[in-house]
């Protein structure tokens, strides 16, 4: 992780744009509205803060599945204001409240003569409701403190995200230029123009090329590129698997290939609801597009309905994705009710 | 064979077969269970088969006949997208060619173990297909209502391949054999998948057979599609989000701890007879 400052790659933050041509696709819903999770809380005395404290970033912080870093974790309790109220951890870290009170019990504060005692809570309960994650702008960081808990700003989380991507510009135009060349000779042979690149990390320099084939005498409605393309991979795979048990003495063993995981893909037109969701049951790493597909598309919040298939957090698994911004590489144009 | 209109169809059809609204709906609800019973008993096989329990079985309306039918087979396949499903598409595209898909597919029915997952769930609405009944929800995946509403939205409306006023829209009926199905899942992740990334926690491999989430019927259709689909004298489950009582009041337990050995060769018995049928169907119009 480099710091902001010393990232050789030219990044605007507020657009979200790498080099000018990596335009990063992000859904717009989670940043304004917040989901809300159930917190533990408890009432402490002030003079007790510092066991509890001491006692979270021992026992909770390292271990609570849900990071409340961006929450405040003690203020004035509004209700009574000689008292405290603080964040345990999540419900979802612990949910039972006999498990939480045996918790609590294991916390013990030396007395000023020198006796062990029991520290003293009131009022625990799960019933506040906090943001799950911090917001992306100052703005909506100082609603949200107000509306729900005092929040920490950190800055913008997109931000570290953005400068911790892994960017090869010249690997990612040469590939573009690749699926350029391929679709614009496709069109020019009136064939569907939609042409992806899988490239397999524990193989980068054999990757695989596939086409749009369902007008091809064999393909059918469904033989989009992206899906020609896992199923290249797979059938890839089986081959080399066999090949490799056959020359058992040979010494180019490799980790073998599970799905696409960690796979970049590069591809023409932007995906439909389909082989959006492929690409999430292959485990791929990263997708780049050329060109947006206004109706069927399924990555852009303006595409279709919105459905940012890559980053919906209904879905247990996630892949980068950018649409290259500039005009350096041109496709052979799709109406725009074809699903891609 | 036996024909059976479905009890959306107009009156006078109906009358001519002298059966009351209220019959066939009993009818279509046996026929449902039929099928899908067919489904569920392929997804035991595909469990015995070291697969995810996910199965289904396509039906030509008109004929009340079974075409096709498939279980998954990403593991086999190393692929992740080998689902049910796209084996069942596969066959078809065999028996009717790749390029009259879209207009077959109008007639298709898909009875499927589990809701179609996001991207199969697209693949029939492109290809066209008339209705899917399902099983159990997909929680991770589902397309047709428990994460997205891919059945229902608006991505091919412009596609002149389609007719307009229908626009590919489906209706994805659930419910049906929905605790066998449940179960089969449950059979199926209590074992431990060495070739998947994160390893399970240990209390998904406690083996439940008692509870089962609420069927949240208007997740997925409204209350006017139940009524068409099973009548008025069920809709208490609508309200209740329950599961249907006529045709499984309790989960047949001989139908999911049965391994049925026979099944795939049956099932291409009854694709074959199909075949035939069209053939000659086919030989006929050419004459």
């Amino acid at each position: 992780m480099v710091k902001k400052v010393n990232n050789p790659l030219k990044i605007d933050f507020q657009k979200c744009i790498i080099e000018g041509r990596l335009q990063q696709i992000l859904p717009k819903h989670i940043t304004s509205e917040p989901e809300l999770i159930n917190i533990w809380t408890i009432d402490i005395n002030p003079q007790d803060s510092k066991y509890f404290i001491a006692f979270i970033r021992r026992n909770i912080k390292e271990t609570d599945p849900i990071s409340l870093l961006h929450l405040k974790r003690i203020q004035k309790n509004p209700n009574d204001k000689s008292l405290l109220k603080l964040i345990l951890c999540s419900v979802e870290y612990i949910a039972d409240r006999e498990d939480i009170i045996k918790l609590l019990e294991s916390i013990e504060k030396k007395t000023p003569n020198g006796n062990v005692e029991k520290i003293q809570y009131t009022n625990l309960n799960k019933d506040l409701k906090v943001p799950k994650e911090p917001p992306i702008t100052r703005e909506l960081i100082n609603e949200w403190s107000k509306k729900f808990w005092p929040m920490v700003w950190n800055g913008n989380p997109n931000d570290q995200i953005l400068n911790d991507y892994i960017i090869d510009m010249d690997s990612i135009r040469g590939k573009l230029d690749i699926i350029s060349k391929q679709s614009q000779s496709l069109a020019k042979s009136n064939e569907i123009p939609v042409v992806s690149l899988f490239v397999n990390p524990l193989d980068p320099l054999n990757h695989i090329l596939s086409i749009d084939q369902r007008n091809s005498t064999s393909g059918c409605q469904l033989d989009h590129s992206i899906m020609n393309g896992i199923k290249k991979v797979a059938e890839d795979e089986v081959k080399r698997r066999k090949l490799e048990q056959e020359a058992k003495e040979s010494n180019n063993y490799r980790e073998k290939t599970y799905l696409c995981l960690n796979f970049d893909v590069y591809t023409t037109h932007e995906p439909c609801s389909m082989c959006s969701m492929a690409l999430i049951h292959s485990r791929i790493k990263r997708l780049i597009f050329i060109k947006p597909m206004e109706v069927t598309g399924s990555l852009r919040p303006e595409s279709g309905h919105g459905y940012c298939m890559h980053a919906n957090k209904n879905l247990n698994s996630k892949y980068e994705v950018f649409q290259w911004i500039g005009d350096e590489y041109p496709v052979g144009s799709v109406e725009n009710y074809t699903c891609c | 064979m036996m024909t059976l209109d479905t009890p959306s169809s107009s009156s006078s059809s109906s009358s001519s077969l002298l059966i009351s609204r209220k019959d066939a709906h009993i009818v279509m609800g046996y026929l449902h269970y039929e099928r899908m019973k067919l489904a569920i008993k392929l997804a035991r096989y595909a469990l015995d088969h070291n697969e995810t329990p996910v199965a289904c079985i396509f039906i030509h309306e008109p004929t009340n006949s079974v075409i096709a039918y498939g279980l998954n087979a990403t593991n086999h396949s190393l692929t992740g997208v080998a689902h049910a499903e796209f084996m069942g598409i596969e066959q078809i595209k065999n028996l009717v060619g790749p390029h009259h898909l879209m207009d077959f597919f109008k007639d298709v029915v898909l009875y499927v173990t589990v809701e179609p997952c996001i991207m199969c769930a697209s693949a029939l609405k492109q290809l066209n297909i008339k209705k899917v009944v399902f099983g159990c929800a997909n929680e991770r995946f589902g397309g047709n209502g428990t994460v997205l509403h891919i059945n229902k939205d608006k991505a091919l409306l412009n596609a002149p391949s389609l007719p307009k006023a229908e626009s590919a829209s489906y209706e994805a009926i659930p419910g049906i054999l929905r605790k066998e199905a449940i179960m089969l899942l449950r059979y199926f992740y209590v074992r431990e998948n060495k070739s998947a990334v994160t390893p399970r926690n240990k209390a998904e491999r406690n083996l439940d057979k008692e509870t089962f989430p609420d069927l949240i019927w208007s997740t997925y259709i409204d209350r006017e599609t139940f009524i068409q689909e099973f009548g008025s004298a069920q809709s208490i489950h609508y309200e209740n989000n329950s599961d249907l009582m006529s045709f499984n009041d309790d989960i047949d337990w001989s139908l999911i701890e049965t391994p049925w050995d026979d099944i795939v060769e049956d099932l291409n018995e009854k694709c074959q007879s199909f075949n035939m049928i069209q053939r000659k169907k086919s030989k006929l119009e050419t004459v």
